[in-house]
């Protein structure tokens, strides 16, 4: 698909309604808690307290004793099951190694008997040393997170492509918390830090945070056909599901379905992480089960992004140039690594950068706490946290405008990154000049006390992964979409309007239908900024070929060549004489009906792009810092990004929107937090602030438009990258009013009072 | 209409009026209200986010006023008038509020979306042109993760002018 | 999520609820929203709801130099009210603090104020009112100054069987001003620290603090402190201040800085 082709119609860049606007605003969507099924029955988790421990007994007794309640399930009642990892385990079957952790399902008629059922089981634990300080996890000697098995996969490509690294540089004694390492190394940083005009170097703490999507993790499970399971759930990834289901229970994978609910918030954390405790459930019991976590549930027992602590250096050429980068970063992965986001923690230290010479030592180490997972651009918030910080240093060091010496260290295509991946052609220089461009930025010298200005840059690297899809000419002249993706972030409005711009439809005419795993296409993930880039592909091929088709059919009843045919609106008819016409609603309902001599309208299309296409992001924010609180109230946020091709550029800014508060609640609000004993403490919204309406100011957004080459129409995958600048820029605008470097996520009232005190 | 226990069973029976209509539950005591809707009148628009009375995503109106539904009693509702999201549109036709949150991208999944809207009716019930400071005020008490809230502000504003000047 | 099972009961009269509370399960239920969040986390668990919202106890009025406010009194109707009814500003303030417009809606000043969290906006403004609560039991009525109600973390001198039913708070008189400032935990919204300062004409002052100990009070040593200008936190430390998470330190300064700020504002208004 051309990045280039001139644009046809009306459907590309046009403000319109999401497709599913109106079943939202009316409260007839169905979310996955929504469905009512005969004789549903519902479970509640029994957590265990303990951060690590052994089970020595469960007692059901009472609790089966309740009227109501069916079952109290433990893992033994799921007996062996295939896969490794936390998917393999749904229910802690001996060694308990997180605080949160299900040890056993309470299955009851109705949510509260099932609640006071759950209350009833009594566990015998014996309680295990637990560790939870990532910095103490590593020491010899540290208690071990887990003591038996394991054995996990981690399953990272489907968060976006990042580099294998080595075991090279291993220069510490570690316990056997830690479970990755992982090195890169080009050429010899310390010579090259010698040659530096400036270095900067500091350590950086950040904090777990949660995902935060408002619709809890729910799914439901039951029975179907011959020994088979349908699964509805809150999902990024109905494929996913299925073979993880059918590898866990040994079903063969046609007797798996899965249908995906309407997604009320994902973020990452929604990958295939409850659908196991549920299907087990179901299938032991042979009966129709939900499982719809509460909100302190969901803070407990799912998988949040991990905390990291980052020691970085960077050194800058008196031109500007970056050249030598020395890292350490532990990730802390939690109990579990399945899903951890650990390796790309490698691949981000160098944010947005080339460097001539680095070594980068990645630990991804267990500690007694949840399984960390996937949030928003994995690890680039808080990498670019720590680079974009020192970044500045640098920039100050040297007497460089912050953002001058940014557009000086841009990659160039084929350029490494740390991970020696290479950079592709991105839209980073353009992003940048946009901002420079904006008036906020030269305001910066001239500010009232205790105010500053911050900028930064940052991308998520995005992947790449197949998708498919059906294109298919309905009896109505309309044109239905088939695909199997989850449409988390309006990508559905988005591939409509490519197959409307493509076919030359009205883009109210085009539906998109997202199906279940029998029905739909093959689907990856809805995730990794993958979905318009990738799907939209195979949407472009799908409805390429229906044009095809819709033109030969037409050639036939008009009889002229298809090369003197366009499609307008709608309609197919002759270049220069549009009165010789035939509507597509007039071939629909010609081909649906009985003795039509030509075969249905349906394109096909299937596609993966020949490379990744980040999406460049920067952002400008202006606050003031109160001296005496250390309160930040943001004044002014600027936010820019190259979407590649704004398909529809209301939800380019929703994108945009949406990430940059998110940026602000990692700055400024956001920390899971643990005691010494492994205890969730803030394990509620009481304790978790995420941001509401009164702590954000006016988001304004520049986008900016750099076609991706192997994009739809030259579209950009643009979820993640929105999230990654704002943080960094906070705090490098807390700097600039406060005068204090800040080395902790997230920059609460507490820490930047106190940095006041130390300064 | 009072509520009575019903003999033996530990339930109450509950008269209201649900988006215009009038209904009768039995129900436990324990009850909450957003259960009660969704579960015994499956009335599924009005979402649980939470469990600890914060995200907002269960508003309802009750007498014209917003409510987390999630804190409400269903036996305390005897004699109420309850509107929710699937009351507030007539017939086929939206309500304003819902087409300004449709027209202006209030919404990305949309979970937060029917507490949003109610809570928004509650402000221009009371308030007919509001400045941003009082919408944030309002809305305050409903959490959104997706939009930034940019659109929902947009969204607002667009509904008080619709609501101001009907076309 | 769900609370434990409970009976319930809703009562027509005062004392048909004061008879009701003679069962030591039993709890009375006014806007809900301090009770019914602890409930469905399990952490209260009473066997009987008394239903309070039968009783008429939400009338507003002004006699003997005070305003009288019913206990039943939403924060929404009490911000509702015009400037005819001269309410201190600290206590407007104070209500408009409170957690958010669906909560105001609901939350009554009496149940907030009878819950006795350690973190109440309401409370604080209350105290430094000057103001005093009217309380029935079967035996009869009584009053208690507001700062002398609250005895401990989520305990107040009421007795099993006794219902806070009114609250009254002086009149301001003529250049008497007072505000109140919090900063607020913004997850919970709750005050970390909340301040409410009255400035009387003859420049004393009766502050109300929350937040910061273990039960909303009267900060006696910090009136002194304002009146000889004296160090403010040292006149906190005297109160004992909590720390939660080793946040005791910036709690602190919290206090210092919304006693210094709402004393700006007090003064501003009493000048006005």
């Amino acid at each position: 698909m051309s990045a280039t082709e001139e644009l046809r119609s009306q459907a590309v860049g046009v403000r319109r309604r999401r497709l599913d606007a109106v079943e939202k605003v009316s409260g007839r969507a169905s979310y996955a808690a929504d469905a009512a099924h005969r004789g549903l029955l519902h479970a509640r988790p029994v957590l265990s307290p303990y951060a690590h421990a052994r089970i020595v007994s469960i007692d059901a007794g009472a609790a089966l004793e309740l009227r109501g309640v069916r079952a109290v399930l433990t893992a033994a009642d799921f007996g062996a099951l295939g896969g490794s990892g936390r998917r393999a385990e749904p229910l802690a079957a001996d060694e308990v190694v997180f605080a949160g952790q299900p040890v056993a399902l309470v299955v009851a008629e109705s949510e509260a008997a099932a609640e006071d059922g759950a209350e009833l089981v009594v566990v015998d634990y014996e309680p295990l040393p637990a560790v939870v300080d990532v910095e103490q996890a590593v020491l010899p000697g540290a208690p071990l997170a887990r003591t038996a098995g394991g054995g996990e996969e981690a399953d990272t490509a489907m968060h976006g492509e990042t580099g294998a690294g080595d075991e090279s540089g291993v220069d510490e004694a570690r316990s056997e918390n830690v479970l990755d390492v992982i090195g890169y190394a080009e050429g010899d940083p310390e010579a090259t830090f010698e040659e530096c005009a400036a270095v900067a170097e500091g350590r950086f703490r950040t904090a777990w945070v949660h995902q935060g999507y408002l619709e809890p993790q729910v799914a439901l499970a039951w029975p179907e056909g011959d020994g088979g399971v349908a699964v509805r759930s809150s999902t990024q990834t109905t494929f996913y599901v299925r073979s993880d289901i059918a590898q866990i229970f040994g079903l063969p994978l046609p007797k798996v379905r899965v249908e995906g609910a309407t997604l009320g918030g994902g973020f990452g954390g929604k990958f295939a992480l409850i659908e196991p405790l549920v299907v087990g459930a179901a299938l032991s019991l042979g009966r129709p089960v939900q499982l719809a976590f509460t909100r302190s549930e969901d803070f407990a027992a799912t998988n949040p992004g991990p905390g990291l602590v980052i020691d970085l250096k960077v050194g800058a050429r008196d031109d500007g140039t970056l050249a030598a980068l020395e890292a350490r970063v532990l990730v802390d992965g939690g109990a579990f690594s399945d899903s951890s986001p650990a390796a790309f923690a490698g691949g981000k230290v160098g944010g947005a950068y080339s460097f001539e010479a680095w070594r980068v030592q990645m630990l991804a180490v267990r500690t007694n706490r949840f399984g960390a997972g996937a949030y928003r651009a994995p690890l680039a918030t808080p990498t670019a946290f720590a680079i974009e910080s020192l970044v500045d240093e640098l920039a100050q060091q040297l007497g460089l405008d912050p953002i001058e010496f940014r557009l000086r260290n841009v990659p160039a295509a084929g350029d490494a990154r740390v991970d020696g991946i290479r950079w592709q052609q991105t839209g980073m220089r353009e992003t940048l000049e946009t901002i420079a461009a904006h008036p906020l930025w030269e305001r910066r010298a001239d500010l009232p006390e205790h105010e500053g200005i911050g900028v930064a840059a940052g991308l998520f690297p995005g992947g790449r992964m197949g998708a498919s899809a059906v294109c298919r000419l309905d009896s109505d002249g309309g044109l239905t979409i088939l695909s199997g993706y989850v449409d988390m972030t309006g990508t559905d409005t988005g591939v409509a309007a490519i197959a409307a711009e493509i076919i030359g439809a009205p883009l109210d005419s085009v539906r998109v239908l997202a199906g279940d795993t029998n029905e739909a296409p093959l689907a990856g993930v809805s995730g990794g900024s993958m979905v318009t880039y990738c799907l939209g592909n195979a949407v472009a091929l799908a409805a390429r070929d229906a044009r095809g088709q819709i033109l030969e059919y037409a050639s036939h009843q008009l009889e002229v060549d298809t090369a003197d045919l366009e499609i307008v609106d709608g309609s197919v008819r002759v270049v220069g004489a549009a009165q010789q016409s035939i509507s597509l609603e007039a071939i629909g309902s010609r081909l649906a009906g009985f003795g039509t001599s030509h075969p249905p309208v349906e394109g096909h299309g299937t596609a993966v792009p020949a490379d990744l296409a980040p999406s460049a992001a920067a952002a400008i924010v202006h606050l003031r810092v109160d001296p005496d609180t250390g309160r930040v109230e943001l004044l002014d946020f600027v936010a820019a990004q190259d979407c590649g091709r704004a398909l529809n550029p209301a939800l380019v800014e929703g994108q945009m929107h949406g990430g940059a508060v998110q940026s602000i609640g990692y700055a400024l609000y956001e920390e899971l937090r643990h005691d010494d004993d492994g205890q969730l403490l803030t394990g509620s919204f009481l304790t978790y602030a995420i941001p509401r309406i009164d702590a954000v100011p006016e988001i304004e957004t520049l986008v900016v438009e750099v076609p991706a080459p192997f994009g739809p129409l030259g579209a950009r995958g643009i979820g993640e990258s929105a999230i990654v600048p704002g943080c960094p820029a906070i705090a490098n605008a807390i700097r600039a009013a406060a005068g204090v470097p800040m080395r902790e996520l997230p920059m609460t009232p507490r820490r930047v009072w106190q940095a006041l005190q130390g300064a | 209409m009072t509520d009575t226990m019903v003999d033996g069973t530990g339930l109450v029976r509950v008269g209201l009026r649900v988006n215009g209509e009038d209904v009768t539950l039995v129900v436990e005591p324990r009850t909450l209200l957003v259960h009660a809707l969704r579960d015994e009148l499956e009335l599924t628009g009005t979402k649980i986010g939470c469990d600890t009375s914060q995200c907002g995503a269960c508003t309802v109106l009750v007498d014209g006023r917003a409510f987390k539904s999630c804190t409400l009693l269903a036996v305390r509702m005897d004699g109420a008038e309850v509107t929710t999201i699937e009351g507030l549109a007539d017939g086929r036709s939206l309500h304003p509020i819902q087409e300004a949150f449709a027209d202006q991208h209030g919404l990305q999944c949309g979970f937060c979306t029917p507490g949003m809207i109610l809570a928004t009716a509650d402000l221009l019930g009371r308030d007919p042109d509001p400045d941003d400071e009082a919408i944030r005020r309002a809305l305050a008490g409903n959490l959104c993760r997706c939009t930034g809230y940019q659109g929902i502000l947009a969204s607002v504003r667009a509904a008080a002018d619709a609501v101001r000047t009907p076309a | 999520m769900i609370p434990a099972a409970f009976d319930y009961v809703r009562p027509s009269s005062l004392d048909e609820a004061l008879a009701e509370l003679a069962d030591p399960g039993a709890r009375p239920i006014a806007g809900g929203h301090s009770l019914l969040p602890m409930m469905k986390l399990r952490l209260a668990r009473p066997s009987r709801l008394i239903d309070l919202a039968g009783l008429d106890l939400g009338a507003i009025g002004l006699e003997d130099g005070a305003v009288r406010i019913g206990a039943l009194t939403t924060y929404d109707e009490l911000l509702g009210l015009g400037e005819e009814v001269p309410l201190p500003g600290a206590l407007r303030d104070a209500a408009a603090e409170v957690g958010d417009a669906q909560v105001r809606n609901a939350g009554t000043v009496g149940g907030a104020l009878a819950h006795g969290d350690p973190a109440c906006d309401f409370a604080a403004a209350v105290i430094a009112a000057g103001s005093t609560l009217v309380l029935r039991s079967p035996d009869g009525a009584r009053e208690v100054a507001a700062e002398d109600f609250f005895v401990g973390p989520f305990t107040t001198v009421l007795e099993q069987q006794e219902l806070l039913v009114e609250l009254r708070v002086p009149v301001p008189a003529p250049g008497e001003g007072s505000a109140y400032v919090a900063f607020e935990d913004p997850a919970s919204g709750y005050p970390l620290a909340g301040a409410a300062v009255r400035l009387g004409r003859d420049r004393g002052c009766t502050v109300g603090l929350t937040g910061v100990g273990a039960q909303p009070l009267r900060a006696a040593a910090v009136e002194k402190a304002i009146g000889d200008g004296t160090d403010l936190g040292e006149a906190l430390d005297m109160l004992g201040l909590v720390s939660v998470d080793g946040d005791g330190e910036h709690r602190r300064q919290l206090a210092c800085v919304a006693v210094s700020r709402a004393l700006e504002a007090a003064r501003r208004r009493a000048g006005a």
